[in-house]
């Protein structure tokens, strides 16, 4: 129950990971308390700092949509993505293609190699 | 013979008559259906883990239906098998078990998400189906009633994914996952009519002791690798999955985890109980790898970029289907090499099996916190949610929890199967790990996404009056975050007692054989 589980090249101790966690966690805490004490809650420090703006009320104006979530990322693989698109095309009669096509190729390669 | 001994056949009659009688609950009213729904799904996971345990203790259970005997399968003095035959091994006991516990998940879950929609009894009853069906793949031993199990569960599933069929997305996923299921299950037919017309034989253990690679054996095989290739989503027949998955209730969705799972299973049973030894070349063990590392990096880039929570979620699954792939195809290429199957082969096997497990849990809560977002917020779309971790804690919790287990972060048991399954590969070369780690960063990247534009965030206007999350729902979720916990907490428990022994039975050609044949073989 208590023992490490061996990989074959190394292995995994779940109980020396959570000891360096609760050390991690600790000199974090540590550090966060060090910081500044004149902190009050409910004052004008809890306020967002929104580049100089006033705050739009509701917080959908001022969320990030998952639209937008690693566009430098999508915008890169745009072509992959273009290809993509064209392989879900949500024709169901492509789907069958690409499943007889499979079936093909498999057996070949199953009988022939 | 005591009643243990009718654990087998009490694990399909329990969903069975759970179905069948759900009607007739029914017509007592709300309550009384729904502590049926409840009782009868726990009394399948109790089965079920009694089974196990049966299975643990005692090794191969073999269950002869309409014979003179229970327990004998070769009755007065035939050579062949020819009853309907169930036969659990280690491996379906484990397969039964996870199968069992997202099917009491999600049933807890369905009992407050599903309230308010008409016509809940035939929901109980298709739902029951689909895990009855589930359930017989795991543990049949025939592989006609294997093919039958598997109609079963798709029939109900068909029914399921179009339940809201006020909604043509949902009618027309079900059409493209009904068209492509039964071209793949009439595939699997033809197989197993190839395999009988060949050997006269049915029985999975009894076509293993018999078995000579020829024309027919190889065309057979490659028809049911391909038809179960697309029932577990593998790549490039996944494409039905992320239509079925997102339209489908959530519970439902849950369940259709394990339900691919069983099709993943069959495909392994194929391959190492009935072909086994007589798989000479590594042409299907590569397929195999193969078909895992393109299905992971393919669905995961997809993944990425959705913003419906569930296709996102759905595209995950068939991404994560690929590790257990790997991990097992991995195991199958080193199977007629002891020394290497010692050395890592076994490692990456242990890894592929542990990964079902895991998938099973993690896969089932992540869509069952998308049908509570949904069930707050009335929509799926990821653009229109923010904030909710303060409208429901507990959901965002476990939500972390799950996505922390598929991202493989440790110390999470998603780490642990995907370890095993990292190291091992590397042995077989290192660019298989390359592609496991990626997937693994952009499955990370894509759940920090959800969890940022879901839960975090200053809350939405339009989403003041968010519906409150119901305890029968906490309830469902609960359940699978223990089970997440649990394997996560005591993974040497976990490999020990529930992995390990899967691992050795699927590898165990001649002791599937013999529990059947026994002398004969």
């Amino acid at each position: 129950m208590w023992e490490k589980i061996l990989t074959g090249f190394g292995y995994w101790d779940i109980y020396s990971w959570l000891i360096f966690l609760a050390i991690a966690g600790f000199f974090t805490l540590w550090l966060r308390n060090s910081g500044r004490q004149d902190y009050k809650e409910g004052t004008y420090q809890d306020e967002i700092y929104f580049s100089g703006n006033d705050v739009p009320e509701d917080g959908a104006d001022i969320s990030v949509p998952a639209d937008s979530a690693y566009w430098g990322f999508i915008k890169f693989f745009t072509p992959y993505y273009d290809f993509m698109a064209k392989f879900h095309n949500g024709l169901v009669q492509d789907y069958v293609g690409y499943f007889i096509l499979f079936i093909a190729v498999l057996t070949t390669l199953i009988v022939f190699v | 013979m005591n009643w243990q001994a009718h654990l087998p056949a009490l694990l399909l009659a329990v969903p069975l008559l759970g179905a069948f009688a759900a009607p007739v609950f029914n017509l007592g009213g709300k309550t009384l259906r729904n502590v049926w729904f409840i009782t009868v799904s726990t009394c399948v996971f109790l089965v079920a883990f009694a089974l196990w345990r049966d299975v643990s203790v005692n090794g191969i259970l073999v269950y002869v239906m309409g014979g003179e005997d229970f327990a004998l399968s070769l009755p007065s003095g035939m050579k062949l098998p020819v009853r309907i035959i169930l036969e659990i091994d280690a491996m379906s006991a484990f397969m039964a078990l996870a199968g069992s516990i997202t099917s009491m998940a999600g049933a807890w879950f369905s009992v407050s998400y599903m309230d308010r929609f008409s016509g809940m009894s035939r929901f109980v009853s298709l739902y029951f189906l689909l895990t009855l069906g589930m359930l017989g793949m795991m543990v049949t031993g025939d592989l006609f009633n294997f093919f039958v199990f598997l109609e079963i569960a798709s029939v109900a599933s068909y029914g399921l994914v179009a339940f809201w069929r006020d909604k043509p997305q949902a009618i027309e996923a079900s059409f493209k996952y009904m068209v492509m299921s039964q071209i793949a299950a009439m595939l699997v037919l033809i197989a197993v009519g190839f395999l009988y017309g060949r050997y006269n034989l049915l029985n999975m253990g009894a076509l293993g002791s018999v078995m000579q690679m020829g024309l027919v054996e190889k065309v057979s095989l490659a028809l049911l690798f391909s038809a179960l290739a697309l029932k577990c989503g593998s790549f490039p027949m996944y494409l039905w999955i992320p239509d079925a998955y997102a339209e489908a209730p959530a519970s439902v969705s849950c369940l259709l985890v394990t339900v691919s799972q069983a099709s993943l299973y069959g495909l392994f049973r194929v391959a190492f109980s009935i072909y086994g030894v007589s798989l000479t070349n590594s042409v299907v063990a590569w397929a195999i790898i193969i078909l895992g590392l393109i299905s992971m990096l393919v669905a995961v880039s997809m993944a990425v970029v959705q913003h419906e929570v569930k296709r996102l979620m759905a595209y995950h699954a068939i991404s994560q289907t690929g590790y257990m792939m790997l991990g097992v195809g991995i195991g199958l290429l080193v199977l007629g090499n002891p020394e290497a199957l010692a050395e890592y082969g076994f490692t990456a096997l242990k890894g592929g099996v542990f990964h079902i497990f895991n998938h099973a849990m993690y896969k089932g809560l992540l869509f069952l916190t998308a049908g509570t977002l949904f069930y707050m917020t009335g929509s799926r779309d990821l653009n229109k949610m923010g904030g909710l971790i303060r409208r429901s804690p507990g959901t965002a919790f476990m939500f972390v929890i799950a996505a922390a287990a598929i991202a493989g972060l440790p110390p999470m048991n998603g780490y642990t199967s995907k370890l095993l399954i990292y190291q091992s590969s590397f042995a077989v070369h290192p660019f298989i790990t390359v592609v496991a780690l990626v997937t693994s960063v952009l499955t990370l990247a894509s759940f920090v996404k959800v969890f940022q534009t879901a839960f975090l965030g200053p809350e939405h206007k339009a989403l003041v009056n968010a519906r409150k999350v119901p305890s029968t729902m906490m309830v469902g979720m609960g359940i699978l975050t223990v089970a997440i916990l649990l394997l996560t907490f005591l993974p040497g428990s976990a490999l020990s007692n529930l992995v390990e022994p899967a691992a050795k039975a699927l590898v165990d050609q001649a002791g599937y054989i013999g529990a059947i044949m026994g002398g004969a073989f």
